[in-house]
Order: C-alpha cells, then structure tokens, then sequence
C-alpha cells in the first residue's frame, strides 16, 4: 500500500515560491520554474547577488520571473534606431524601453547593474511608475540587442517604448500642474506670514500706515500667485459651464473668483477685510490633492501604451513574390506578410504557408507554445518561434483582435465613477444654494446696517462655504486605501475601480487557479494500489503535470528503462522487466486491446465512472493488462469557502464561468455548495462576454480571470480582476490586479473597497456638515478672517483623520 | 519702520529666486519620477 509521503514544501532558491515535485533536486538549489533559474543563473554569473538581500528589504510579495527566447534582432534594424534612437553628440545612443515585470527595489538594482556586467552600457535609468527604463549606451561596442537580452536574462522582457507623443503631452501636463503648486504654496507662506503680522496688529495695535502696506503686499503676491495657480480649476469650470454639466470646480471657482476680487476691492478702498490667506491654504490643498490623483494615474501604464510597444513598426510584404519591408500601416487585409522565425506577428491573419509554432503568451499567458497549420488564424501580438510563416491579412491596426481589446479597455477608463458624479451633482446644487443664501445674506444686511455691512458678510460666506473639504474628501479616502491595497498586493487601478468593487452584485470566477490550487493532484485511486508506484517509476523523467501528480502520489526511488512518451497522450518503459504504460483512456486502448478496444469492464466502469465525477482518469497497464484506473483533478483551496462566505456575507452572488469541461466545474462547484446553475462551463472567450452582458442587466458584474480570453470579458464586466499569473495584456486590462491568485485576496479586494466606499461617504458627510456651520456662522456675521484662516484648516484636517482611519485595506491584526 | 520697508521687498525677491529655482527644478525633468528614488536610497555604491 502506498502511502502519501508529506514533504515540507521546497522554496525557490529565486523567487521563495513553492517548487513543484518534478523540479526538485538532491544536490543543487531548486526553482519553481525555467524562469527563475535563468535569472538565478544570470545574477550569479554577473556577480548581482545583492539582489537577494534587497528583494528580502522589499516588504512586497515574490513572484516567479519570466524570461524567454527573444534574440531582439529587429532592435538593431536602422528603421526601428532611426525612429526610436537619438545619438549625441558623445556618440552614445539613447532610447526608452518598456520593461516588464519592474515591481520592486531589486529589480531596479538588477537593472540599473546592467552598466557593470555589459560592456558598452553607461548608463541605465528605471522609472518604475511608467516601467520605463532610459538606457545609453555606445553602439560601437555593443548592439542595443545585446542589452535588450541582458534584461530579458535577468527577468525585466524590454519592449520598444513607442507612445513617446502621448507621454511628451502628459510630461508637459505634470509639470505644469506641479509648477502651479509650487506657485501656490510659495504664494501660501509668503501671504501667511503677511497675515500673521496683520492679526498680530489687531490685538496689539498697529498704525494703519503699516497695515496698508501689508494689505498692498498681500493682494501683489496673492492675485497673480493664486489667480495663476488656480486656473486649472477656472479652466474645468468653465468646461462644465459651456457644456451645461456640472462639476465641483465650479463652486471652487466661484469661492476663490470672488475672495480674490473682492479681498483687492478692499485694499484699494482701504476698508473691509481680506481672506487671502484662507484662500491660499484652499488653493495649494486642492492643488496637492489634485497632484496626488495625476501621480496615481500615471503610474497605472495604459492597456493602449503596452500594446503600441508590443506590435511592430514595421511588416514584410509579399507583392508578386517579391518581399519589401513596409510599415505596419501600410498593410491592408489580403496583402501576404511574411514573418521570420523571432518575429512577432504584426496583423491578424489566416496562415497559407508554412506550419510554426507561435507564442501567444502575451495574449493569454501560456507558455508553451501553439502549433498552427495553414488555415489556422494568427493573432497580432503572437510571436512565431518554430518556422517561417506567410499570412494573409485579414485584419489591421485595430481592427485586430489586440486592437479592438484596446479601443474597449480606453473607453472603459475614461468613465467617471459613481461617487464622482454624486459629488459633481451636489455642487450643482451648492452653487445654488450658497448663491440663494450670499444673496440673502447681503439683502438682510444691508437692511440691518449698511451695503458694505451686508457685501462683507456675504463676500465672507462665498468664500467660507468654499467646497474644499468636499473636493478633498474622495481623493483623500482614495489614496489612503490605494497605498494600503498596494502593500497587501492589492494593486487597483484608481478610485473608480474601488468604487465599482463595493456595491455588490455578481462575480464571475474562473476556475483554475482562482478556487482551486491550480495543479492536478491524484484524488481517486481504482484498482491495483501497487501500480501506483511503477506508474511513478515510469513518469520518472517527465514534466507534464500528470506526471507530477503520479509522482507526488507514490514517490519512489525505483527506475524505469526504455522511457517513450508521447506528449499529451501516455508514457511507456520498463520497470524490473515489467512493461508499464500509462496514459489516456483511448491511448492505453490502442496499446494494448488489439481485437476488442476495450479494456476489462471493471476498468471502463471506473473511466466512466471518473469522468461523471469530472475527475481526468488515467489508466494504468502492465505487461499488457489494464490494472488500474487513476482519477487526477486540481483540489480546491482550503481558504476557498471561507473567503466565499465572506464574499456572500458583502452581498455578492458567486458565480463559476470556465472554459472547462462542465462536468469538472460542476464538480467543484458542489463541492464549494454551488447549484448547478452556477457552475458554467465549455465557455468560449466570447461566451463569456455575453454572459456577463447579461448579467450587468441584474446589476454590477466582476469577472476574475487571467488571460486576454478573459480579458474581453473584464472589460464588459463593471470590473475586471487579473490574477498573479496572468499574461501582462490582461493585468493591464483589468481594474485590479491581485498579486496571490486565492480567492480569499479577492474576498479582500471587495471588502477593502466597500470599506472605501464607507470612509468616502463619511468625508462627505463630515465636509456638509462642515459647510452648513460656516455658513451659518457666516449668514449670522460672525466671521472674521481670523476666524476663516481657523475654521477651514479644520475643515481638511476633520477629513484627512477620517480618511486615516478608514478601514480599507487595514492588514489583519 | 523703515527697515520693513527694506526687508519685506527683499524677502519677497528671496522667496521669489526659490520659486524661479523651483520652477528650473520641475522644466529639467528632476521631478518627473518620484518613486524611483525612494528606492533608490536603498542601493549603496559598494561595487565599483
């Protein structure tokens, strides 16, 4: 009788993630996979092992590295150099190159390192928010292929950085936007400390021959200071106004129009008060919130950018025989295109001659590579690695299966998420109100005691009522939970996707990976129980994940000879004169049952018997005689079902839509309490993008998944979660990326949104509340500048703790 | 009081050179990436 050997799971020696059996080594180090143990030996022939020490700083959670066989000839191609290199004058060249994988210290290092170990390389820099990495070098003494291998050998795959127009216009945005801050915060120290002296003048005395100088000082630097620094909000405003829409820069605008205004009417008249000082606080606050959010969005790189690198520039054509390299633009559908073996491809296309093998990775995150015959479709964005292929074009630029998942992920993304739009409403209906009120406010004034009496009072409530905590109170919220999210390997794209993650409805999970533990394991055992250790035996050499779950089953040290397999089908050798063969039901048929094609009933009870279970059996023969039937599937997570009910308990329907066999998800679904009607399976890539149509007509919709096949599906649902794992199209398609691929980060993800959610409304609350008791205040006449330049710090300050103590995304205690 | 007179113009210019050196800062480019260099002190230049 075999018994189950527990073994203490091995780590990587790169990454620390578990090592799967088949990989494990007597003598030397283990890695979970190719990846890591190219980059391991890639760090230690250059002598990099610091890395390790500054992966172990970084609180942030390890994950497998990814290489793979690119030589990046096209690099050196003078088209590509003329279009994306610049020389200088130094003679180095420079260009830009989007990097994959840049998630932590040490793989900034590991990059940055690159000068030591290429000759050639002077200098490396890593933007990690954009994933971008400016590298010079000497062209004379090593080809930017070269450099571009050396990157992909340490784990960071490099992409040409197209999209440089975009990024030019965004730079020249951000700095804009930080230059108006760093007016307005110099405005803001220099006005404060006028202010200081004016109130220090009014208890103490002052002769009014200084305080008009200080007034005088106070309007120079505040009206050009603010007035410039606060046009970003002048210019959406204005927007809003010609497009009768409504948005909370428009009561900011107002507030701030009319303190300046009216604060210099009263210096040069010579009486009144003035509000600079609040204003500037205001204005410099609402600046750095509005800085904070554009850094958030930068960093997320677009869907859009990845992919411009990602297609080639350039195509070969096939005109009457003849091949001319054109741009990719240049292809129209039915031209012929020829591509080379390392190439990718660079428009959809059916295949008409030759049979290759393509990597197609990118698009749904497998590794090993697709055959394809002529008169199968080629993707744009594949890569061909086996043989030279010619196409023909059936669809360009983006009508391409690539191209149109982008049009969908940027329309997607320009969408304003709900709480947006609440608190865009809302100021509507503040400006009329405070406008009502300033009005009345100025009427029963003058008629209590003057003109002046009644505009100071209700100058005072324009700008004492100024939404600022109410323009803080999302990004604030948003940010702490973002920050927060992103250390527990929580990465959310921006407030609107956390938003979308709190008002429940249906999630749609796939299967593998997500619920269960996303490799296959022995779960059943028919017949013959010695078998399984001459099955392992005979498994010995192979890496198949069957071969995995026999050996992990029965390990044994007993060897086989003779070893044949056949991929995807069976395995046969050897074992102390004994023929074993294991492999698929109608494999093993074929084998062994010459006249009949069948084997003994008792074993075909069992196949059929296993695959109602939805179990993949695997038969077992010696010496010609079927023995034994193995009945493999993917156990379920041990968290799996609490992190459901917890999802249950927010409110959420869970939902299984796999493209697996439906027996198979219906297995694990009951086993999780599904009712069959939850558990889909057999679904197409375009399935399930009706399915979760349909679904958003009964409410919001997240789809978790991890490949571009779920990708079209993420981008119909309400939200799209990626997980660890999945090709680097969809984790920049999705709303959320979860770095553990369990479903209990995805119970998280929701709960930390929800709370989000609650700590917003809360800001708001607390910013209302704020603004009806300044008005008051204000209506009644009690406010003084001195008063304002008090209350309305302590209006943002009320709404930073309450972000500070939200609950979003809080690590377990 | 006289000197304010003095002081409040000068300071203002100081405060004024800061902001112009501020804003040379932001044109060249230093602070297009703020994240990086958080990491980067984490380095120390051990190796040649």
């Amino acid at each position: 009788m075999s018994a189950l050997v527990h073994v203490a799971p091995v780590a990587c020696a790169h990454c620390g993630l578990p090592v799967p059996d088949g990989r494990l080594r007597d003598d030397a180090p283990a890695f979970c996979c190719s990846g890591c143990e190219i980059v391991h030996a890639a760090i230690a022939e250059h002598g990099l092992e610091r890395y390790y020490d500054l992966r172990r700083a970084d609180a942030a959670a390890a994950e497998p590295s990814r290489t793979s066989d690119h030589t990046y000839g096209e690099l050196d191609d003078s088209a590509f150099q003329r279009l994306h290199v610049t020389v200088g004058a130094d003679g180095l060249a420079r260009t830009a190159l989007y990097l994959e994988d840049l998630r932590c210290t040490a793989c900034v290092w590991l990059v940055e390192s690159a000068p030591r170990c290429i000759d050639g390389v002077s200098e490396i820099r890593v933007d990690m928010g954009r994933s971008r990495a400016d590298v010079v070098w000497d062209p004379e003494r090593t080809p930017l292929s070269a450099v571009a291998r050396y990157l992909d050998r340490v784990g960071h795959a490099p992409h040409p950085y197209r999209g440089m127009d975009r990024e030019r216009q965004r730079r020249v945005e951000d700095r804009t936007l930080l230059i108006k801050l760093g007016v307005a915060g110099a405005a803001l120290g220099n006005i404060m400390l006028l202010a200081v002296a004016l109130y220090a003048g009014l208890f103490g005395g002052m002769s009014s021959h200084d305080t008009t100088m200080f007034r005088w000082i106070s309007m120079f630097v505040a009206v050009p200071g603010l007035g410039y620094a606060a046009t970003p909000f002048f210019a959406t405003a204005i927007g809003a106004l010609r497009a009768r829409r409504l948005h909370l820069d428009l009561p900011l605008s107002i507030g701030i129009v009319a303190g300046l205004g009216w604060g210099a009417a009263n210096v040069v008249r010579g009486v009144g008060e003035i509000y600079f000082d609040s204003l500037a606080m205001l204005v410099f606050l609402l600046l750095v919130s509005r800085w904070i959010v554009l850094r958030h969005q930068r960093r997320a790189s677009s869907a859009a950018e990845l992919l411009l690198s990602l297609t080639p520039t350039r195509a070969h054509r096939i005109t009457d025989g003849v091949v001319t390299d054109v741009a990719i633009e240049a292809i129209v559908p039915g031209d012929l295109v020829s591509i080379r073996v390392g190439e990718v491809c660079p428009v959809d296309g059916e295949l008409v001659e030759g049979a290759s093998a393509l990597d197609v990775g990118l698009l749904t995150g497998e590794s090993n590579p697709v055959e394809v015959r002529p008169g199968d479709t080629v993707h744009a964005g594949t890569a061909n690695v086996a043989a030279p292929i010619i196409i023909r074009a059936t669809a360009v630029g983006e009508a391409t299966r690539v191209g149109k998942l982008v049009a969908t992920i940027e329309a997607m993304s320009s969408r304003k998420s709900p709480i947006e739009r609440l608190v865009d409403r809302i100021a509507g209906r503040f400006v009329a109100v405070v406008t009502t009120v300033a009005l009345a406010t100025f009427v029963l004034w003058s008629l209590l005691a003057s003109v002046s009496v009644g505009a100071e009072h209700a100058m005072a409530l324009l700008v004492v009522t100024c939404p600022c905590a109410l323009a803080l109170a999302t990004p604030l919220a948003v940010t702490v939970a973002l920050g927060r999210a992103a250390r527990r390997g929580i990465l959310v794209k921006g407030a609107d996707a956390l938003e979308r993650l709190a008002t429940p409805g249906t999630i749609f999970v796939d299967k593998t990976g997500t619920l269960t533990m996303g490799k296959l394991a022995v779960v059943t055992w028919f017949g013959d129980v010695d078998a399984a250790v001459l099955a392992s035996a005979v498994e010995a050499g192979s890496d198949h994940p069957i071969a995995r779950a026999l050996r992990a089953y029965a390990p044994t040290s007993r060897s086989a000879k003779n070893i044949r397999e056949e991929i995807g089908r069976g395995i046969a050798g050897l074992v102390d004169g004994r023929l074993v063969i294991v492999g698929a039901p109608a494999w093993v048929r074929a084998r062994i049952s010459i006249d009949r094609h069948l084997l003994p009933d008792a074993i075909e009870y069992w196949i059929a018997e296993l695959a109602e279970r939805g179990e993949t059996p695997i038969v077992v023969a010696i010496d010609g005689v079927a023995v034994a039937v193995a009945g493999l599937a993917d156990p379920i997570r041990p968290d799996a079902g609490a992190a459901l009910a917890k999802m249950m308990g927010l409110g959420w329907r869970v939902e299984l839509l796999s493209g697996d066999d439906t027996r198979v998800v219906r297995r694990v679904g009951a086993s999780l309490g599904f009712s069959p009607e939850q558990c889909t399976g057999n679904t197409s890539p375009e399935g399930k993008v009706a399915v979760v149509r349909a679904a958003r007509e009964r409410g919001p919709v997240l789809m978790v998944g991890d490949g571009v096949n779920d990708a079209a599906a993420m981008a119909a649902a309400t939200a799209g979660i990626a997980v660890s794992g999945a090709a680097e199209i969809a984790i920049e398609a999705a709303d959320v990326y979860l770095r553990s691929p369990s479903i209990t980060t995805v119970a998280d993800a929701i709960a930390g949104g929800r709370a989000t959610l609650v700590t917003i409304k809360r800001n708001l609350r607390f910013s209302l509340v704020y603004n009806l008791a300044a008005g008051a205040l204000a209506v009644a006449g009690l406010i003084h500048p001195l008063v304002a330049a008090a209350v309305m710090p302590l209006s943002s300050l009320t709404v930073l703790a309450s972000s500070l103590r939200s609950r979003a995304f809080r690590s377990p205690s | 009081m006289t000197a304010l007179y003095l002081v409040i113009p000068l300071a203002l210019l100081v405060a004024g050179a800061a902001l112009g050196a501020f804003v040379w800062v932001v044109r060249s480019g230093q602070l297009d990436d703020c994240d990086t260099p958080a990491r980067r002190i984490l380095f120390d230049d051990t190796k040649k």
